[in-house]
């Protein structure tokens, strides 16, 4: 090439680079139409009904609705039904929206929900989600937009087996379910949502575009890209190099480095808990409530939550997320007095200590292994001597189905109504239960029977004394869930790590 | 030679069906996925009730015969999680894979061969020693430490390489590398000792002596010799591209058969742990097969057996 030629190339390029220049402000005026999301993994399938999967869950959610759908401070708000009600103790009747149509033209009614609860509820058709839904003996059409579900005992907690965390509860069209392989319906999915599926490379990215004729109104972003990211560093590289626009599970010590331009931070205390469980059911000192209160006294949570969560996340009194259903809003956990806690070991006669065994799996939940070696370390303060066993999760299964969790337990369980976290773990024989109290007993057996929503806080509120001073859980704290955002994105946080773009748009 | 490569592939079928046993058990020793499938609140008896109807309460024997049974005839089985036909699965990662495990093993091969030569060539110079501590370098840093660092580097920083997916070449330059350090590192060294040790033989000094020019003697006579350990390696190095390809394939969040295997275990998706493996097994002892193919034509004495 000669001297000449190189030198106009030069020109070129350079002119080329300067046009690019000139109009990248354009571009970044103009209104981003396009929301890649990061998530830790990949879709499992394209039906609602089989999977237990939050990753699929967040994609589904997008492509289909919900009888009912809850907001960011976690309250129950009409979707495809308008309203409900209470005919008699045994029955939820849901009117239906008039009007709404599945993404291929199919109307949607009652028969719709009838259809869509009938295939996941039929036990040949094994879906994993059964045990969220299985109290509804029958789903009866009154009328094209009147639907009956009936249970045999009361259901209080109806509305949280239909709303879209209740995977399964997603309302498909009956006639393309019915025509289509199931194979089928496993890749190309059809709702009512705000999205309608364009396509999905596994593992790399599921692609939606909005449904101009949602009923909810049109979405402001006009697609939406799903990325699976496992590799926290790489999903962080991806937000601060601007690739993707909303990334999840972000830890606490990378908040920092993320809230600066152009990326921010958003959290929200996760109706997750994390607390201890004491078996008290074979012979161990734990049977002792002063022992077990105690270990309330000695343990700082406080502290461990500012140093390990950075101070997000949210302290609990007991075992409830505090925007539960029934969580007692005055109730204070117990403080951090390790001489009171010396003080009531000795009463039980264990002055010197003594050693306890741990069951606990470790990397399900956010820096859970880092939490409970902090609080044994309190704990080995007063002389409680912690002997840690972590199993990896299927063996933790395997181990709790033997009912073989010893000692101190470190649990992990959500639920946003007392009678969803309490009477599983507290309910005498209860599968995740290691604790029996017939006065307990009676009042979570009156909190489930009952659908007056009144007479049930009432109750749960005595529920709630009997938990604290009896002491059977040791409760920490609700961790947080952190996103990433492009800092143009405006878009809230749920407390049940649904993501839903709906109202999301960018500035 | 047709005995030779006739007991060779013997040899492979009962690697092949050996290793079938050993990742049906090893996934098994953890524990079924019944429970991990189902939600918290799934009680012991719905629990025990979907273990049956997956099968997985049967004796390993029995669900290891019906295992073989159906792969005999292809079919390896449903993922559990994805509903999808579990060597399906493996297979469409499969283009994924291999254009990675190509880029990787090109660039080792490129930057190995040449590096190796010149350092044999001149032995002590500053060239050997650079090559020696840049491979130093390259077969002691991990796989994913290099790959995060090359992120931090040329993704968040200096923002000119994609952090991960599949797309262009760009998308294959970081995950390439990151793949190849490994066994660039190894190939340089091993071409580098086994080159010193023949161009110090009597043949080659006898070729030198005779006024053979030097590009002849390295090349003709030399490298053809040398060159028989290091294919042996860069066999070897095609297995271990995979196996790294799955932690590579991770960080990057690079769609192949890497990821779905992690994932697999992960879930304790037998199926799709069972396909992968078995699948890995035959390509692996495929290749070798076809190195020992290629050893009979590099070196004349074993045609004669």
């Amino acid at each position: 090439m000669k001297r000449r030629e190189i030198i106009k190339w030069l020109g070129a390029a350079v002119a080329g680079a300067k046009g690019a220049q000139l109009s990248a402000p354009v571009f970044a005026q103009a209104p981003r139409d396009t929301i890649t999301i990061a998530q830790a993994s990949d879709a499992q399938t394209m039906d609602p009904g089989r999977h237990t999967h939050f990753p699929t869950a967040n994609v589904l959610f997008h492509i289909f609705d919900a009888l009912v759908t809850v907001d960011e401070d976690g309250r129950f708000q009409p979707a495809l039904a308008e309203s409900w009600s209470n005919p008699n103790p045994l029955t939820w009747q849901f009117k239906l929206r008039r009007g709404v149509r599945f993404h291929n033209g199919e109307e949607f009614n009652a028969d719709a929900v009838k259809f869509s609860f009938d295939r996941v509820l039929n036990r040949e058709f094994r879906s994993p989600m059964l045990a969220r839904i299985s109290h509804i003996r029958s789903v009866d059409v009154v009328d094209p937009f009147t639907v009956n579900f009936t249970t045999a005992a009361p259901f209080p907690t109806m509305l949280f087996s239909v709303v879209e965390a209740s995977f399964a509860a997603l309302i498909m069209p009956p006639r393309y379910a019915r025509e289509t392989a199931p194979e089928v319906l496993a890749r190309q999915p059809v709702g009512t949502g705000p999205y309608r599926f364009v396509e999905w490379r596994r593992d790399d990215r599921v692609v939606l575009e909005a449904n101009p004729d949602y009923w909810g109104g049109a979405p402001r972003i006009r697609r939406a890209v799903w990325r699976p990211i496992s590799e926290t560093r790489t999903r962080i590289a991806e937000l601060r190099s601007g690739g993707v626009d909303l990334a999840g599970d972000i830890p606490p010590e990378e908040v920092a480095g993320l809230n600066r331009a152009p990326t921010k931070v958003v959290d929200v205390a996760s109706d997750a808990l994390f607390f201890f469980a004491f078996e008290t059911l074979r012979p161990s000192p734990l049977q002792d409530r002063r022992v077990r209160q105690a270990m309330h006294y000695a343990i700082d949570v406080d502290a461990i939550q500012r140093a390990i969560m950075g101070g997000y996340g949210r302290r609990i009194a007991v075992t409830l997320p505090r925007t539960a259903f029934g969580y007692p809003q005055d109730m204070q956990p117990y403080p951090y007095d390790p001489a009171r806690a010396r003080a009531l070991l000795a009463e039980a006669g264990h002055a010197n200590g003594f050693a306890l065994p741990l069951t606990a799996r470790q990397g399900r939940y956010l820096k859970d292994r880092e939490v409970m070696e902090a609080c044994f370390g309190y704990l080995s303060r007063v002389g409680i001597r912690v002997e840690a066993r972590y199993l990896e999760q299927s063996v933790w299964a395997q181990v709790s189905e033997r009912r073989g969790r010893e000692g101190l337990i470190f649990g992990g369980w959500s639920g946003m109504d007392a009678d969803l976290v309490w009477y599983p773990l507290l309910y005498t024989g209860q599968f995740q239960s290691y604790y029996s109290n017939p006065q307990l007993d009676a009042l979570l057996d009156r909190g489930r029977s009952s659908v007056d929503q009144d007479e049930r806080l009432r109750i749960y509120r005595q529920a709630a004394e009997i938990i604290k001073d009896d002491a059977p859980l040791l409760p920490l704290f609700q961790p947080p869930l952190i996103y990433g955002l492009n800092a143009r994105l405006n878009w809230r946080p749920r407390t049940d790590t649904m993501i839903n773009l709906r109202s999301a748009a960018f500035a | 030679m047709f005995t030779f490569l006739a007991s060779r592939v013997v040899y492979t079928l009962v690697v092949v069906w050996g290793v079938s046993i050993a990742v049906f058990l090893l996934i098994r020793l953890g524990g079924d996925p019944t429970a991990l499938f189902l939600p918290p609140e799934a009680n012991a008896e719905e629990i025990v009730r979907m273990r049956e109807a997956l099968g997985f309460d049967r004796p390993y024997l029995i669900q290891y015969v019906d295992f073989l049974l159906r792969a005999l005839g292809g079919d390896f089985g449903f993922s559990l999680r994805q509903q999808q036909p579990a060597m399906g699965l493996v297979l469409d990662r499969l283009p994924a894979t291999l254009e990675l495990g190509a880029v990787a093993l090109a660039l080792s091969l490129l930057i190995g061969i040449p590096l190796g030569l010149v350092s044999a060539t001149h032995r002590g110079s500053w060239i050997d020693r650079l090559a020696m501590l840049v491979s130093l370098f390259g077969q002691s840093f991990p796989a994913f430490w290099l790959a995060i660092m090359m992120i931090l580097l040329f993704s968040e920083t200096l923002t000119v390489l994609p952090p991960s997916g599949r797309g262009g070449l760009a998308h294959l330059v970081m995950p390439g590398t990151a793949l190849a350090a490994f066994s660039t590192a190894i190939i340089t060294r091993l071409l580098r000792s086994s080159m010193i040790e023949v161009l110090q033989s009597d043949y080659i000094r006898t070729a030198r002596s005779k006024g053979l020019a030097p590009r002849a003697v390295i090349f003709r006579h030399a490298l053809r010799n040398a060159a028989i350990p290091t294919l042996t390696v860069v066999g070897l190095q095609v297995g271990a591209l995979l196996g790294g390809a799955v932690i590579t394939e991770e960080v990057f969040a690079y769609p192949g058969v890497g990821r779905l295997a992690v994932q697999a275990i992960a879930q304790r998706d037998f199926a799709v742990v069972q396909a992968f493996v078995i699948f890995s097994a035959v390509l692996i002892v495929s290749i070798n097969l076809l190195i020992d193919a290629v050893y009979v034509w590099l070196d004349p004495r074993l045609r004669q057996r």
